[in-house]
């Protein structure tokens, strides 16, 4: 049986007011990611990748068109009752970590599940287990601004797959580390991806990282031009 | 989590979040040391109104107070030895005293004043306290015609302790009568007005000016004037009991004065509570504004991995709840401390409107004052970061991830 695309775009259209214009931000988006996918969305800035991100993780809505998760249209449902898809279906990682500076880096990990309500021995377990995955074990107590950029990027990792997402979604996550760090947390993030089987979806225009994507879709001007499967890093 | 969060980010920007707790303790304290000085400013005058004046309670035969009487004492009260002795029995009851109030004229031999007098009992008035005096001796116990003279009045009858003058008043009978009363010494109440016309004399001595055995009134004297709306009440059913015509008043019926010092003072202290209540509204709610702003693209984080707007909102209201708490707290320690300060270095305050001596500043510490000053600095600092949370958990994730 064919099995159902883990997200699915149907001819989405988003346009943002920018002074007096409008701009076009996407101009009929159809895509399906399927389960396990690693996708990279490439393409110039201003191109739509972002706002195709921002979609998918229903944390903004398109003007026309429809967007299905896992199955379900969230397109007509308002954005404050999709907190607990973001939470449960949804794992995010942002260019600029985005960590919550108060709290240290195991309370980091440990934040998703907490909404989650997972009980206290379980999200202990979980959360230095996940500090462990990302090699954080040390560093557990401390905060944010203690930590290396490529440090706080794997403690956003860890937050984003602590809860057990889906779909981890990440917007240009190497693009403020030197290259080296860069590598070392694709490294990680493929590694997670072929290990867990969560689906990742990119928005980057950093070449190693599209080298490294099984699908790599290039966006230009709001649309989707052309799409690269690289089936051999599937193998 | 969220108390977690909110804690912490109180503490986060420690200069503005200093600055908005001593706007806190500031207003506390200011609360604490006013209404402190309002409690004790009400219990001194209550109590000094009281002992020195009218009593806890006073009997009066009745229809007194509605009757215009034709004659002095025409509701005047007989025979109240049984009358006392059955008050008397009360253990609440300090002690009673008869009095007679009459007007009349003064005279030197050269010139002539009106006065107020008040006829006592000299033991008992001694008991209460009722004045201080500037020269000469207090009423002697059994001399009916010593008299004291009020400051004001013994100046302008040029008198001195051991002049003579001459009293002269309306008696019971209707006819006019004067008597010749030694000046026993001069006192003064601290009242001016009261002093320029005052005398006291004798209860005998007045019942001699006046020609009757009568009294006008029993004042009773309480231990404790909490006790006075219960001994008002036991004595209401003994007056009904032995089918004795009298009515009676308490001292809070009597005291205008005091009534219109209380309202005066929560005026003020109404006054200064609201506007200690809008600045604390407003530095707290601009604290939590400038937090909010710096924190958009963390609360945009927050709302993309799942939190929902209600939590946003909890932990912004948290935040105001706990520097009210803190506030309130660090205001009741400070205002205790300074209170006692104050109550140690006696500072001396301006004699009060129609007095003429001043008096010590002093600050009572009741725990109801204590309670509203943290209630306020609490449910302030929380309303105030109502809109301000509200507005937090309304962001749009998209701008606010965006926001730099």
């Amino acid at each position: 049986m064919h099995q159902q695309p883990l997200v699915r775009l149907l001819d989405v259209t988003r346009t943002y007011p920018l002074g007096r214009v409008n701009v076009r931000a996407l101009t009929g988006v159809s895509l399906d990611v399927g389960r396990g996918d690693f996708l990279a969305l490439a393409g110039p800035s201003g191109s739509g990748k972002t706002t195709l991100l921002n979609l998918i993780g229903c944390i903004d809505k398109p003007d026309s068109g429809r967007i299905l998760i896992d199955g379900v249209d969230v397109t007509p449902v308002p954005l404050h009752r999709l907190a607990s898809t973001r939470r449960d279906t949804l794992g995010f990682i942002f260019q600029t970590f985005n960590l919550i500076p108060v709290l240290t880096a195991y309370e980091n990990v440990e934040y998703p599940l907490l909404l989650q309500q997972v009980p206290a021995a379980a999200r202990r377990k979980r959360v230095l287990d996940w500090l462990e995955q990302v090699g954080l074990s040390d560093q557990a107590r401390q905060r944010p601004d203690q930590l290396s950029g490529g440090q706080r990027q794997r403690v956003a990792i860890a937050r984003a797959m602590a809860g057990q997402p889906k779909l981890v979604l990440a917007d240009e996550p190497t693009a403020n580390l030197d290259s080296v760090t860069a590598a070392k947390i694709l490294d990680l993030v493929e590694e997670l991806n072929a290990r867990t089987r969560c689906t990742f979806i990119f928005a980057t225009h950093d070449p190693s990282l599209m080298s490294r994507a099984r699908r790599c879709v290039r966006m230009h001007d709001g649309a989707l031009v052309t799409e690269q499967i690289l089936e051999a890093r599937a193998s | 989590m969220l108390t977690k969060l909110a804690l912490r980010n109180v503490f986060r920007n420690r200069r503005r979040s200093a600055i908005t707790l001593l706007v806190i303790v500031f207003g506390a304290v200011g609360l604490i040391l006013f209404g402190g000085y309002k409690a004790i400013t009400f219990h001194g005058l209550r109590e000094s109104t009281i002992r020195n004046r009218l009593g806890h309670l006073q009997i009066y035969k009745a229809g007194f107070e509605r009757a215009e009487a034709r004659k002095p004492l025409e509701y005047g009260l007989e025979d109240v030895a049984q009358l006392r002795r059955a008050i008397q029995a009360d253990k609440r009851v300090r002690m009673t005293t008869a009095q007679i109030t009459l007007m009349g004229l003064v005279s030197n031999g050269d010139k002539s004043e009106t006065f107020m007098a008040t006829g006592v009992e000299p033991k008992e008035d001694k008991a209460m306290n009722a004045q201080r005096l500037v020269s000469g001796t207090d009423l002697p116990a059994n001399e009916s015609d010593a008299v004291i003279l009020g400051r004001g009045l013994a100046a302008s009858m040029h008198a001195k302790p051991g002049d003579y003058l001459t009293l002269m008043s309306t008696t019971t009978s209707g006819s006019l009568n004067a008597i010749d009363v030694r000046v026993a010494g001069i006192f003064m109440s601290g009242v001016k007005e009261y002093d320029d016309r005052a005398i006291k004399m004798p209860l005998a001595g007045a019942q001699q000016l006046l020609q009757t055995t009568k009294v006008e009134r029993l004042l009773v004297m309480l231990n404790d004037t909490d006790d006075t709306a219960a001994v008002r009440a036991s004595l209401t059913t003994l007056f009904a009991k032995n089918h004795w015509a009298l009515e009676m008043k308490d001292w809070s019926q009597l005291a205008t004065f005091y009534h219109q010092v209380v309202a005066l003072y929560n005026g003020i202290f109404g006054f200064i509570g609201m506007v200690v209540f809008a600045i604390v509204i407003f530095s707290v709610a601009n604290t939590i504004v400038m937090s909010i702003f710096e924190r958009t693209r963390e609360i945009g984080t927050m709302m993309a991995i799942g939190t929902t707007r209600s939590s946003i909102w909890r932990m912004f209201l948290a935040e105001g709840l706990m520097i009210g708490v803190i506030g309130g707290v660090a205001g009741l320690l400070f205002g205790f401390g300074i209170s006692n300060l104050i109550n140690r270095v006696h500072i001396m305050l301006p004699p009060p409107p129609g007095y003429t001596q001043g008096y010590p500043l002093r600050v009572m510490l009741q725990p109801g004052i204590l309670i509203t000053a943290f209630l306020i600095a609490v449910i302030t600092s929380t309303l105030s970061s109502i809109l301000p949370a509200l507005k937090a958990s309304r962001l749009k994730i998209v701008d606010a991830l965006g926001h730099i």
